[in-house]
C-alpha cells in the first residue's frame, strides 16, 4: 500500500538509520518511479510509490562488519517499511574509513 | 549420463557422411571448437568414400600422449582433429578444432576424469571441410574396430560442448501446487542451497529475469562462467511460499539472493561489489 503518511518514507528511513547508525553520512534517494514497470509494484495499490529506494551511509558502526551484515544492520532497521510496501534497497554502506571521510 | 549403445553399422543403410551438428564453440583462447555430433541416421558412405586427409595418420597409429595439468605447450596450437581417452584408456571423444592445445586444455578442466590422453591429429589445411574429413576418417577408424560409437559423440550428448549460456533451466522444487510437501519448504531449501555450489533466487527465469537486479546477478553469474542453479521466487505454481520462507531462512528482505556454498553471499549489490573488486573468483573456488 502506498504511503499516505505525512512523512514520508525516505524522511522516516533517514531518522530510523542516522538515529542507529550514527550515520557519518547518509543519502536517500527514492527510484521508485524506474521501476513503475516492474511485475511486483504494477500490482501493488497506488503503484510505484515509495518502494525502491538507493540508500548510500557511512557508519563507523560497519567496521570489521562482512557486507552481508552491513546490509542485514540497515535491513533490520528498516524492517516496519520492508513490512509495508517497501520492496528493493539498494545499499552502499562503507566505513568512514572506506569513504575516505574522517 | 552417456550411454553406449552399440550401433551396426553394417546395418545402415545411410547416404551421407555429413555430420548432424556443427557446433562453434568459441573458448577463452578465442578459437573456435567444431564439435560433431555423430548423426547414425546420416552416417555411412564411409566405405565408398576416399580419404582426403592423406597426411593425417590413422587413429591406430597415432602417438597417445598423456593430459595432465602440466600439459600447458606440449599440443601444438594449430587445426586438427583429436581423440580424448579415459583413465582406462577408452575412447570417449573424437572432435576437431581450431586449436588443438586450448581445446584439450578446456576439456581436461570441464571433464578431467574423462581426459587422461589424447591423440593428435594437425590437419594442413584447416579450411572446415578438411577438418571435417579429418575428423571422419578417426571416426571411421574407431568405429571399425569396435562397432561403436565414442560415447561423447553420441546424438544428444553435451560433455564435451561448452554449454551454451542461459541454456539451463530453472530448479523447481515442486512439480506444481497439487503435490503436498512430505518435508517443511524450509528443509527444501536448506537442501537446495547445500547441495548446490552456487543457487540464485531470482525473480524470473534466468533467460528472462523480471527485475533489473535478477537480470545483473544472471549476467555476473554467466559472466564468470559458473555452473549455477536458479529459482524462480514467482513462479507460484512450483515454489509456492517460496518467498516468504526464503526471507525468513536467510534472514534476507530482499530478492534476488545468491548462495554460495550453502552461505547468503547476498544481494544484487553485494554481488556487483565482489564483482567489481575481482573478489567473485575466490568465492566459487572455495
Amino acid at each position: 500500500m502506498a504511503s499516505r503518511t505525512l512523512i514520508s518514507r525516505a524522511g522516516r528511513m533517514k531518522t530510523k538509520l542516522e538515529t542507529a547508525l550514527q550515520a557519518a553520512a547518509l543519502e536517500i534517494e527514492d527510484v521508485s518511479h524506474q521501476h513503475a514497470g516492474h511485475a511486483a509494484v504494477r500490482e501493488m495499490e497506488g503503484g510505484a510509490n515509495e518502494t525502491h529506494f538507493n540508500v548510500r551511509i557511512v557508519s563507523d558502526k560497519f567496521e570489521g562488519q562482512t557486507l552481508v551484515k552491513r546490509h542485514r544492520m540497515v535491513y533490520d532497521l528498516l524492517s516496519d517499511e520492508l513490512d509495508s510496501g517497501l520492496h528493493a534497497l539498494s545499499i552502499t554502506a562503507k566505513t568512514p574509513k572506506e569513504a575516505g571521510i574522517n | 549420463m552417456t550411454c553406449s549403445h552399440s550401433y551396426n553399422i553394417k546395418q545402415s543403410a545411410l547416404d551421407s557422411i555429413t555430420p548432424s551438428a556443427l557446433h562453434k564453440v568459441s573458448n577463452s583462447f578465442s578459437s573456435i571448437t567444431l564439435n560433431i555430433f555423430w548423426d547414425l541416421t546420416n552416417l555411412m558412405k564411409f566405405e565408398l568414400q576416399s580419404v582426403i586427409v592423406s597426411a593425417l595418420k590413422k587413429l591406430s597409429e597415432t602417438e597417445v600422449v598423456a593430459v595432465s595439468s602440466e600439459s600447458d605447450g606440449i599440443f601444438p596450437s594449430d587445426s586438427g582433429v583429436y581423440a580424448v581417452y579415459d583413465g582406462s584408456g577408452d575412447l570417449q571423444f573424437v572432435g576437431i578444432t581450431r586449436n588443438l592445445a586450448a581445446s584439450i586444455i578446456t576439456h581436461k578442466k570441464s571433464v578431467p576424469e574423462l581426459c587422461s590422453s589424447v591423440k593428435v591429429g594437425v590437419v594442413e589445411d584447416p579450411d572446415k571441410t578438411a577438418l571435417t574429413e579429418a575428423w571422419k576418417s578417426w571416426m571411421q577408424d574407431h568405429i571399425a574396430v569396435t562397432g561403436k560409437v565414442p560415447p561423447g559423440n553420441e546424438p544428444g550428448n553435451s560433455t564435451w560442448v561448452k554449454k551454451a549460456p542461459k541454456k539451463k533451466s530453472d530448479l523447481k522444487l515442486t512439480p506444481g501446487r497439487h503435490v503436498q510437501l512430505t518435508v517443511p519448504l524450509e528443509d527444501l531449501i536448506d537442501r537446495l542451497v547445500k547441495e548446490n555450489k552456487v543457487v540464485a533466487f531470482i525473480k524470473g527465469s534466468r533467460s528472462a529475469p523480471l527485475c533489473g537486479f535478477s537480470q545483473r546477478v544472471v549476467s555476473i553469474l554467466e559472466s564468470q562462467g559458473v555452473d549455477y542453479e536458479s529459482v524462480d521466487v514467482l513462479d507460484d505454481e512450483c515454489n509456492t511460499g517460496l518467498r516468504e520462507t526464503l526471507k525468513k531462512y536467510s534472514n534476507w528482505p530482499t530478492f534476488p539472493q545468491i548462495f554460495v556454498n550453502g552461505e547468503l553471499v547476498g544481494g544484487c549489490d553485494i554481488l556487483s561489489s565482489m564483482y567489481e573488486k575481482g573478489e567473485l573468483a575466490d568465492l566459487f573456488k572455495q
